[in-house]
């Protein structure tokens, strides 16, 4: 292999551990941040029978201390299905009408993952049963994608209440992911069957980049550093959104004396305060801030 | 074509307000031809204290006079803004706070969540992302390696000095925190949390909070005993003018239960109700005596009010009240906490502080509870005989934001209503978990410093007035007696507020209660208990 073969291969490769250990390490510390205070909102999709679909929880009972606690897996799952796969939040509330092009943009991306994996399985397993669906699932990916990015570029542009000091790179976000997509019409509109693609993807699996159209490689180009730029970047939103509502949002669970999460809060409380403001002791702990009313007061 | 507020103009040096409301830019509510107009501040008032945001104000802080007092005040602020992002000094928020900083992919789904943003007219500085975004663009450009590099690029382009400081002060206090943004956000980030943390910053690094909630608020709760100033001496007395109360309307004979030790629960009424709506821990009192509940009040100081302001913008003061609470609790022998009609009271000790404190005060150990399933435990069980035909009204409910979107307490008021009504409730809409908050939220309804208390009623109460007209609207003719219900004193506030500032009981005979009143006003064995009339 050129030297520009090698450089692809490894920057393919590259990327993908970027990507890897980008999630993996913003997951980590997401997990790792503070245990937060409880601050729910209801409906919590995982409480059961009917209370999840008119926002009730376990509070609406006496005793509810002390009585086991039911929850619904499959709810939550609905839920979360109902967000990943079709946007339900933005169907639902968005007044600017950016569902279709929001979903058009999400299913693209989506597809363009599913696309590249269908590629890494023919490439692995030399199997070329499915590469009409692979093609397809590409080329449905490109067209969505675009159209997705273009039109929601559009909608920023245009409407008022999106546009308003929107930053720059609001704006590079989408048009490089369009800058995806397009290349990609373009290599699918050169070379319908994606043969280009399919050695490229077999190249950089196998480490035998074979001489592929330039067109594939700025497609494959911009698909590796958009998995470099996924997890420092607003792309990493998916991530958030699983802790925003699996940690905030519908964690209405009560700790028990003793358990882990009580021994984290008892870590916490022990910590120094910090703030400066008239009522504030910066010296003191949490807990001691907590049990002195005024400042001087003996604890 | 109208002038939309850019971020930046937050910076503006300049006394003259970036919005001037006016009523006919406000929401247009439905059966009212005409209400009072908007009034400019007072003149003397524009010389010492800063309008320069909407025109509005609940600080009655001077201006700061000299160059030195400014830049001090933003120098504490990027302080305080550090501190925000530090995971020991802001454990408690840290994560929820950090995440709806970083990932907000400024959709604007929110602002149609927004009750004050509609109701202003779509105000660009009244919807859920201007302030956030304002803190994000000042965090990115102080603190942020991409911000300090690539600018405007990324948005760090607003300026820092004393305007932007004051008027993002403010903005923190035209947010209800509601958090009806965040059931909306396709990505679950939540810009009232927002709100309530730049009003943490200003209190905890800057000693900077309305009077009400903090000098007249925590801190005379914590050191009188009450928020509303009522030492244990002058809870005793309202005790026993209570019970002569009783006596005189009812004809029972009621011992009201103070510090007994070993009670089943410990009853934590918001003390604003003895002084404002005394009619409410009345009706506690007499249907607990009724249904033969094993209850007690406190007469320690912090004990007989439930409030906890520190809830709406200081973690600390709100911890220190909650402790109190607890510790009373436990001192008591109770085996539960009940909380009585007041919605941010419950939130405060049923959910927030299950994680501020060690495992003795855990919910197993010490539970807490609200009084509304109580309530239809009572009325279900049949103790009390109660007769729906004393309350032959039409009648609609207003869902506190904290009991019901922040708790999930959705039915057993219903089932109450149902219960104790000859009329079916109407429902407004939007309710339940959706519902619009009565604009009293998060302390508004108690904050009547300066001109703030005009805002309250032209921009945060607008959009319950607009349901509770549609909601009434066949029923309207002023020779029906109509009313809205709602379990929580600060809702109470606002709904009084409205009522009279619309003049929705003269024009039309709309009223407001607690709930546990109308189920008194049920009970066959004592005289009809409610009173058809605006108290002011």
């Amino acid at each position: 292999m050129s030297g520009l073969q090698w450089f692809l291969v490894l920057f393919g490769w590259f990327s993908v551990l970027i990507f890897v250990v980008g999630n993996i390490s913003k997951f980590v510390k997401f997990s790792t941040m503070p245990l937060n205070l409880r601050w729910e909102v209801y409906p919590v999709p995982h409480e059961p029978g009917e209370k999840r679909h008119y926002g009730g929880s376990y509070m609406e009972e006496i005793d509810w201390a002390k009585k086991p606690r039911h929850s619904s897996l499959a709810g939550e799952l609905v839920e979360m299905g109902s967000e990943i796969f079709f946007l339900k939040r933005v169907r639902e509330y968005n007044a600017f009408k950016i569902w279709p092009f929001s979903m058009a943009l999400h299913w693209g991306i989506y597809l363009l993952f599913a696309w590249i994996f269908l590629l890494v399985i023919e490439a692995i397993f030399n199997v070329t049963a499915i590469s009409p669906i692979t093609n397809i699932v590409g080329v449905v990916s490109f067209i969505l994608g675009a159209f997705g990015c273009l039109t929601l570029i559009i909608k920023r542009a245009t409407v008022e209440d999106l546009n308003i000091d929107t930053p720059p790179i609001l704006y590079f976000n989408l048009l490089f992911l369009l800058s995806i997509f397009v290349t990609g019409i373009i290599s699918w509109r050169l070379d319908p069957s994606f043969e280009g693609s399919r050695k490229y993807i077999e190249g950089v699996v196998l480490f035998n980049l074979q001489t592929i159209p330039p067109i594939v490689i700025v497609n494959f180009l911009l698909f590796n550093l958009f998995l470099i730029y996924t997890p420092y970047s607003k792309f990493l939103h998916y991530l958030a959104k699983y802790f925003n509502f699996h940690q905030s949002l519908w964690d209405d669970a009560f700790k028990e004396k003793g358990s882990p999460k009580d021994m984290k809060n008892l870590e916490q409380v022990g910590y120094k305060f910090f703030w400066s403001g008239p009522h504030s002791l910066p010296d003191k702990t949490w807990l001691e801030n907590a049990q002195i009313i005024e400042k001087g007061e003996k604890k | 074509m109208k002038y939309k507020i850019a971020y930046k103009d937050v910076a503006k040096v300049t006394d003259d307000p970036l919005l001037k409301l006016k009523v006919e830019d406000l929401e247009k509510l439905p059966y009212l031809e005409e209400e009072p107009p908007i009034e400019p501040p007072k003149e003397k008032w524009l010389e010492t204290y800063d309008f320069s945001l909407d025109w509005h104000t609940p600080f009655d802080i001077p201006k700061p006079k000299t160059q030195e007092e400014k830049e001090q005040l933003v120098f504490k602020f990027l302080s305080g803004l550090e501190k925000l992002f530090n995971p020991q000094a802001n454990w408690t928020f840290l994560k929820i706070f950090k995440l709806t900083m970083e990932y907000c992919v400024r959709c604007q789904t929110c602002s149609d969540a927004c009750h004050t943003y509609i109701a202003s007219g779509r105000q660009e500085i009244y919807r859920p992302t201007y302030r956030s975004e304002i803190l994000r663009r000042l965090h990115s450009r102080y603190f942020t390696p991409s911000g300090k590099l690539l600018k405007s690029f990324v948005g760090a382009d607003i300026e820092l000095n004393y305007k932007t400081v004051w008027r993002l002060l403010e903005l923190a206090y035209r947010c209800n925190v509601c958090r009806r943004c965040a059931l909306y956000c396709p990505v679950g980030v939540d810009n009232a949390l927002i709100a309530r943390e730049i009003r943490k910053l200003f209190s905890q690094e800057m000693g900077l909070a309305p009077l009400e909630l903090y000098k007249k608020g925590t801190r005379q709760h914590l050191q009188k005993g009450s928020s509303t100033g009522m030492i244990p001496v002058a809870f005793n007395s309202t005790i026993e003018f209570l019970e002569e109360e009783i006596a005189e309307r009812t004809g029972k004979k009621i011992k009201i239960p103070v510090d007994k030790k070993g009670a089943d629960i410990l009853l934590i009424h918001n003390a604003g109700e003895f002084i404002a709506w005394p009619d409410n821990p009345a009706a506690f009192a007499i249907l607990f005596d009724a249904a033969g509940i094993n209850y007690t009040l406190s007469s320690e100081s912090v004990g007989y009010d439930g409030v906890n302001y520190g809830l709406w913008y200081d973690d600390i003061e709100a911890t220190r009240i909650g402790l109190k609470h607890l510790m009373i609790a436990k001192e008591l022998g109770v085996k539960k906490i009940v909380v009585g009609e007041c919605g941010h009271a419950h939130k405060a000790m049923c959910v927030i502080l299950d994680r501020v404190l060690p495992g003795d005060f855990a919910l197993p150990q010490l539970p807490r509870e609200s009084c509304l399933p109580l309530f239809w435990e009572i009325v279900k069980s049949g103790r009390v005989k109660l007769d729906p035909k004393r309350n032959d009204f039409p009648v609609t409910l207003h869902d506190s934001c904290n009991v019901v979107r922040l708790m999930g307490i959705v039915k057993p008021q219903r089932n109450v209503l149902k219960a104790i009504c000859t009329q079916p409730v109407r429902e407004m809409s939007p309710n339940g978990p959706m519902n619009y908050c009565c604009g009293g939220g998060s302390g508004f309804a108690i904050m009547n410093t300066l001109n703030f208390p005009q805002f309250r009623k032209k921009v945060t109460v607008r959009m319950k007035v607009k349901q509770i007209l549609e909601t009434f609207k066949d029923v309207l003719d002023p020779s029906i007696n109509k009313m809205v219900v709602a379990a929580c004193s600060n809702c109470k506030g606002a709904m009084r507020d409205a009522i009279g500032h619309y003049g929705l009981w003269d024009k039309y005979r709309i009223l407001y209660s607690g709930l546990v009143e109308l189920i008194v006003n049920a009970m066959v064995d004592i005289p009809p208990f409610l009173k058809w009339e605006l108290e002011e």
